[in-house]
C-alpha cells in the first residue's frame, strides 16, 4: 500500500514541453486512470514514475521519500506496455520467475509463485510454452503475473489492452480490477478510452497537452465537468456562457434560470450533458430557440445537432416523442438542475 | 496449374536458369574432374585417385593437411576475435551512438571496401618499414625495421586474421545493431522495472537476444574466411598456404594432371564451407522466429 | 565517464576499421618516402596521374565498369520479376528456392571458378566481358534476389490494386505507383551488384584467362611488384569509383530498408 506524491513534475524533449506543473497525488491502494488523446505527455508521466526517465524538476515520493534518486531497478514500481514485451527467448514460467530471478529468490518460492501467478490471471498449465505460442490477450495475462510475482508497490499500465479485440480487452479489464482490488496494490492506468478509464478507477485525470486539466471521481466527472477543456473532452450538450444576475443568467440566446445564485452580477459559464438537453416545438420555462441542423440515429438514441446562434449544441433523445426534421426551429429546453457551473481553465 | 502460378514460375525462370545452368556446370564439371574425367586428356575413368592423392600422397598430404589447419586456425582464430570485438563495440556503443549515423557511415564504409585493396592498406600499414613501423621507430621502440614484430606475410597467419578481423568486425556489430535497435529497448525497460541491474539486463536479456544472431553471422563470417583466396594471397607466405591459394595453385599448375588434384581440394573446402554456411543460415531462421 | 567513452570509441573506429584507408592516401601521394620518415618528405600527384593515365589503367577501368554495369543491369533485369514473384506469388516452394539461391554466395569463388574454367574455354566466353559477366552472376543474382525479396516483403501491392480501380493503365501504374515506391530498393540493388562485381579478383582472373585486365586483376600483379607507392595509388584508382557511386546512391541507401549490409560478405 504505498501512496504516490507527484509534485510539480516539468519535463522537456528539446525545446518541446512534454509535461507542465504536474501535481497528483495517488491514495494507497488506489487506481487512478491517466485519460488523454495521443500525445498528451500520459505515457511519458508513467515512465518518469518507473524511473526510465528523469524529470527536469519536481519531486516523485512513495509514501513520503522521494524516488527519483532511485533507478528504476530498485523502485519497484513495475511497468506494463502496450504489447507484453515477453521475453521471446524464455518460456512463460521463466518469464514471470523474471524478477525473482533478479531478486535471487529460492528456487522452490519461485515455482510456487509462478503457479499461484498463473492461476491468479486464470492460465494453469502454460508454463512451459514460449510467448510466440500464446494469443495476445494470454500474453498480456502474463505480462500482469509478472508484474505482480514481486509484489511491486506501485503497477504503471500504459495502455495494455488497446491492442486487443473488444471483447478480450472487457475480460481483461474485469482481471485487472479484481487482482487490483484484491492486493490493493497503488496502480495508475494510462488510457485515452473514457469508457475504460471511467469504468476501472477510482479516480480519473485528464491530460491534455501536458497538463492535468481535471481530476475527479468517474461519476463526478463524466455528470459534473469542472471546466470547458474538461467539458469538452468527456463531451457536453451546451456549453452557455452570459452573466449571472440573483438566479438568472443573461445569454445570447436568451435569459436562463440556473441552479447558482450570485447576488452581485457576474459572468457565469455553464454546462448542461446532452441527454439532459431536450427540445419541444412550443416554448417551455427555460428552454431557448435553436434550430435543427441534423438528427443521427445512434441505435440506442438519437442525436440531434443544433445551431444556436454560432454555437453548436447536442442532445440525446433517448425515447423520441416527436422527430424534427432539419432546419425546423425548435426550442431546446435546459433543466435549471442540470445546469452546472464551469470554472475557467486551471491554468491560466 | 492456374495461369496465375504459372507465370509466378515464369518470372522465376530467368534467374534459375542462370544460377542453376552456370553454377550448377560448374558444380558438375568440378566434381567430375575431381573424380579423374578429363576427357582433353583422353582420361575417362571415375577414381578417387586425386583425393587420395591430396590427402594421403607422400608428395602432398604434408601441404594439404598443413593447409587445413591452417585455414581452420585462420578461420576460427579471425571469426572467434571479430565476433567478440563486435559484441563489445556494440554493447560500448550504446543505444544513442547504434542510431548515430556517423558510426553507421564508418561501419558501412569499410564493409564496402574491397576486400583485396583493405588487405594492401594492411600491408602499407603493418609490414616492417610500413606506417606503424616508423611510428614505433619516432617513438624510439625500434631501431631496425627487424625489430619490428613480422604482422603481415607471416607464419602464423597474423596478417591474414588481422585483416578479416578489422573487415568482418563492421559487419557482424550492423547485424548486432539492426537486432537491438528492433526490440531491446523496450525488453530492457522492462527488465529494469522487474528490479534487473545493469549486469542481470545484460546477462539476461540483450545477450539471449543477440547470441543467435550473432551466433548465425559469426558461422557465415568463418565460411568465407575459410574458402576465400585474395587476402591469404597477398598477406600469406609460401608455406603454410590457405586451401584457397593452395588449390588454385594445384589448378595453375603446368602439370595438366595436378587439376584434378586442385579441383578434389576444392571439392573439399567447398563442402566444409557449405555445412557451415547451412548450419548457420538454419541458426538464422530460428533467430528471427517471433 | 561518457565523454572518456566516445572518444575511446571513436579512436576504435577510426584506427580500427580506416586507418589502412588513410594510408593508402598517404602513400599514393608521397614521393622518397623511406624508412624511418614519419611523413614524406614531399607530396605529389604525379604517381597518382601516371597510374591514372597509364593504357593499362585506361582499358582496366573500362572493362572494370562495362561488366560492373552489365552485371548490375542483369541483376535488375532478371532478378526484379524473380524477387516478385517470390515474396508475393504463392509458391510453395519459398524456402527451398531461397535455400537453393543460397548456396552458390557462399561457395568459394575459387571453386566455382575453378569448375567453370574449361567449360569457358571451350565455348569460347573466356577472356571476353561477357563471359566473366555472366560468371559475375554466379554470386551477384542471389544477393539482387534477396535484397529485392526483402524489398518486396515490405512492399504492398493493394497500392497497385488502388491505382487500377482509380482507372490507371498498366504503364501508368508502373511508372507512377510502383516504380516510386521500390526505387530506393532498386538502386540499392544495383548499388550491390556493382560492388561485388566491381570487387571480384578471383572469378575475373580465372575466366579472363589473363587477357582480359580489369582493375582488381590489374592491381594484384603490381602488388609483387613492391613499388608502395604505385600500388597505393593503383588501389585508390580503383576505389575511387566505388565511393563515386555510393556517394550518387547514399540518398537512397538511407531511406531503403533492405535486409541487412550483411549481403557485402563478399
Amino acid at each position: 500500500m504505498t501512496i504516490i506524491d507527484i509534485n510539480n513534475i516539468h519535463k522537456h524533449y528539446a525545446a518541446t514541453p512534454v509535461l507542465t506543473a504536474i501535481t497528483l497525488q495517488v491514495a494507497a491502494g488506489e487506481l487512478l486512470a491517466l485519460l488523454g488523446p495521443s500525445g498528451s505527455g500520459k505515457s511519458t508521466l508513467l515512465k518518469l514514475i518507473a524511473g526510465l526517465e528523469r524529470p527536469d524538476s519536481g519531486d516523485i515520493c512513495f509514501d513520503g521519500t522521494s524516488v527519483l534518486a532511485l533507478p528504476a531497478e530498485r523502485r519497484e514500481a513495475v511497468l506494463m506496455f502496450q504489447s507484453a514485451y515477453l521475453f521471446p527467448f524464455l518460456t512463460v514460467a521463466e518469464n514471470i520467475a523474471f524478477g525473482l530471478r533478479a531478486r535471487r529468490t529460492p528456487q522452490a518460492k519461485i515455482r510456487a509463485e509462478v503457479q499461484r501467478m498463473l492461476e491468479l490471471v486464470e492460465l494453469p498449465g502454460i508454463e512451459k510454452r514460449y510467448p510466440h505460442q500464446l494469443s495476445g490477450g494470454q500474453q498480456q495475462r502474463v505480462a500482469l503475473a509478472r508484474a505482480l510475482v514481486i509484489q511491486p508497490r506501485v503497477l504503471l499500465l500504459d495502455e495494455p489492452l488497446s491492442n486487443l479485440d473488444p471483447a478480450i480487452r472487457a475480460t481483461l479489464q474485469s482481471v485487472i480490477r479484481r487482482i487490483q482490488r484484491e492486493f490493493k496494490i497503488t496502480t495508475l492506468l494510462v488510457t485515452h478510452d473514457l469508457s475504460e478509464a471511467i469504468g476501472l478507477s477510482d479516480r480519473t485525470a485528464i491530460l491534455l497537452d501536458g497538463r492535468i486539466v481535471a481530476c475527479a471521481a468517474p461519476e463526478q466527472l463524466f455528470q459534473r465537468p469542472p471546466n470547458r477543456t474538461a467539458a469538452e473532452f468527456v463531451g457536453v450538450g451546451a456549453i452557455i456562457s452570459g452573466t449571472l444576475a440573483g438566479d438568472q443568467l443573461q445569454t445570447a440566446h436568451g435569459p436562463l434560470t440556473v441552479a447558482v445564485r450570485s447576488p452581485a452580477a457576474r459572468p457565469l459559464t455553464c454546462a448542461i450533458r446532452p441527454e439532459h438537453l431536450y427540445l419541444s416545438t412550443a416554448a417551455q420555462p427555460n428552454s431557448l430557440p435553436v434550430q435543427v441542423h441534423e438528427r443521427i440515429f445512434r441505435g440506442e438514441y438519437v442525436e440531434y445537432t443544433l445551431a444556436a446562434g454560432a454555437d453548436q449544441w447536442r442532445a440525446k433523445v433517448f425515447q423520441e416523442t416527436e422527430r424534427y426534421v432539419p432546419g425546423a426551429t425548435v426550442f431546446a429546453v435546459l433543466p435549471p438542475e442540470h445546469l452546472f457551473e464551469l470554472a475557467g481553465p486551471p491554468h491560466e | 496449374m492456374s495461369r496465375a502460378y504459372a507465370r509466378t514460375w515464369l518470372a522465376l525462370l530467368p534467374a534459375l536458369a542462370i544460377v542453376a545452368v552456370v553454377f550448377g556446370t560448374s558444380v558438375l564439371y568440378g566434381v567430375s574432374q575431381s573424380l579423374g574425367w578429363l576427357p582433353f586428356l583422353g582420361q575417362r575413368e571415375i577414381s578417387l585417385d586425386a583425393y587420395r592423392t591430396v590427402m594421403f600422397g607422400a608428395d602432398h598430404r604434408r601441404e594439404f593437411w598443413t593447409a587445413l589447419a591452417f585455414s581452420l586456425w585462420v578461420s576460427a582464430a579471425a571469426t572467434l576475435l571479430a565476433a567478440l570485438l563486435a559484441l563489445l563495440l556494440t554493447l560500448a556503443l550504446g543505444p544513442q551512438m547504434r542510431a548515430n549515423r556517423r558510426v553507421l557511415t564508418i561501419l558501412n564504409l569499410n564493409l564496402a571496401f574491397p576486400h583485396l585493396v583493405w588487405a594492401i592498406g594492411l600491408l602499407l600499414l603493418l609490414a616492417q618499414s610500413g606506417v606503424l613501423a616508423r611510428i614505433a621507430a619516432a617513438l624510439g621502440w625500434i631501431e631496425r625495421p627487424a625489430d619490428f614484430p613480422v604482422l603481415v606475410r607471416d607464419r602464423a597467419g597474423l596478417g591474414v586474421i588481422i585483416a578479416y578481423v578489422t573487415k568482418e568486425v563492421p559487419f557482424l556489430v550492423l547485424i548486432l545493431v539492426a537486432i537491438l535497435r528492433a526490440q531491446a529497448e523496450s525488453y530492457t525497460a522492462v527488465a529494469q522495472t522487474l528490479g534487473a541491474n545493469r549486469w542481470q539486463r545484460l546477462r539476461y536479456v540483450t545477450l539471449p537476444l543477440v547470441l543467435p544472431g550473432l551466433l548465425a553471422g559469426s558461422l557465415l563470417v568463418f565460411a568465407f574466411i575459410f574458402g576465400a583466396y585474395e587476402v591469404p594471397a597477398l598477406l600469406g607466405v609460401r608455406y603454410p598456404k590457405m586451401l584457397a591459394v593452395l588449390a588454385l595453385d594445384f589448378f595453375l599448375n603446368a602439370d595438366l594432371r595436378a587439376r584434378a588434384e586442385g579441383m578434389a581440394l576444392s571439392v573439399l573446402m567447398a563442402l566444409v564451407v557449405l555445412l557451415v554456411a547451412l548450419l548457420a543460415s538454419r541458426l538464422r531462421r530460428q533467430a528471427v522466429r517471433p | 565517464m561518457s565523454w572518456l567513452r566516445r572518444t575511446v570509441i571513436w579512436l576504435a573506429l577510426g584506427a580500427g576499421l580506416l586507418a589502412p584507408i588513410a594510408v593508402l592516401g598517404v602513400y599514393a601521394f608521397s614521393q622518397r618516402w623511406f624508412y624511418p620518415a614519419l611523413l614524406p618528405p614531399e607530396w605529389t600527384a604525379s604517381t597518382f596521374v601516371r597510374q591514372l593515365t597509364r593504357p593499362e589503367t585506361g582499358t582496366a577501368l573500362l572493362n572494370s565498369s562495362l561488366i560492373a554495369l552489365l552485371v548490375s543491369l542483369l541483376a535488375l533485369l532478371v532478378g526484379y520479376p524473380a524477387a516478385r514473384a517470390l515474396e508475393l506469388g504463392q509458391l510453395p516452394a519459398k524456402g527451398l528456392i531461397y535455400a537453393l539461391l543460397f548456396v552458390p554466395t557462399v561457395v568459394p569463388t575459387v571453386a566455382t571458378g575453378i569448375g567453370l574454367n574449361i567449360l569457358f574455354l571451350r565455348l569460347g566466353l573466356a577472356g571476353t566481358r561477357l563471359g566473366v559477366a555472366l560468371v559475375h552472376l554466379v554470386p551477384v543474382l542471389p544477393y539482387a534476389v534477396f535484397t529485392l525479396g526483402g524489398v518486396f516483403a515490405a512492399y504492398d501491392p493493394t497500392y497497385e490494386a488502388q491505382a487500377r480501380v482509380l482507372g490507371a493503365s498498366r504503364w501508368m501504374i508502373w511508372r507512377r505507383v510502383t516504380l516510386p515506391l521500390l526505387l530506393p530498393g532498386l538502386v540499392v540493388t544495383a548499388l550491390f551488384a556493382f560492388l561485388i562485381s566491381w570487387s571480384q579478383y578471383v572469378l575475373t582472373f580465372l575466366i579472363g584467362g589473363g587477357q582480359l585486365v580489369t582493375l582488381p586483376t590489374l592491381l594484384f600483379t603490381t602488388v609483387p611488384g613492391g613499388n608502395q607507392a604505385t600500388t597505393a595509388a593503383l588501389a585508390l584508382v580503383f576505389v575511387a569509383p566505388l565511393f563515386v557511386v555510393i556517394a550518387l546512391t547514399a540518398r537512397y541507401l538511407a531511406g531503403s530498408r533492405v535486409r541487412g549490409g550483411e549481403l557485402l560478405l563478399q
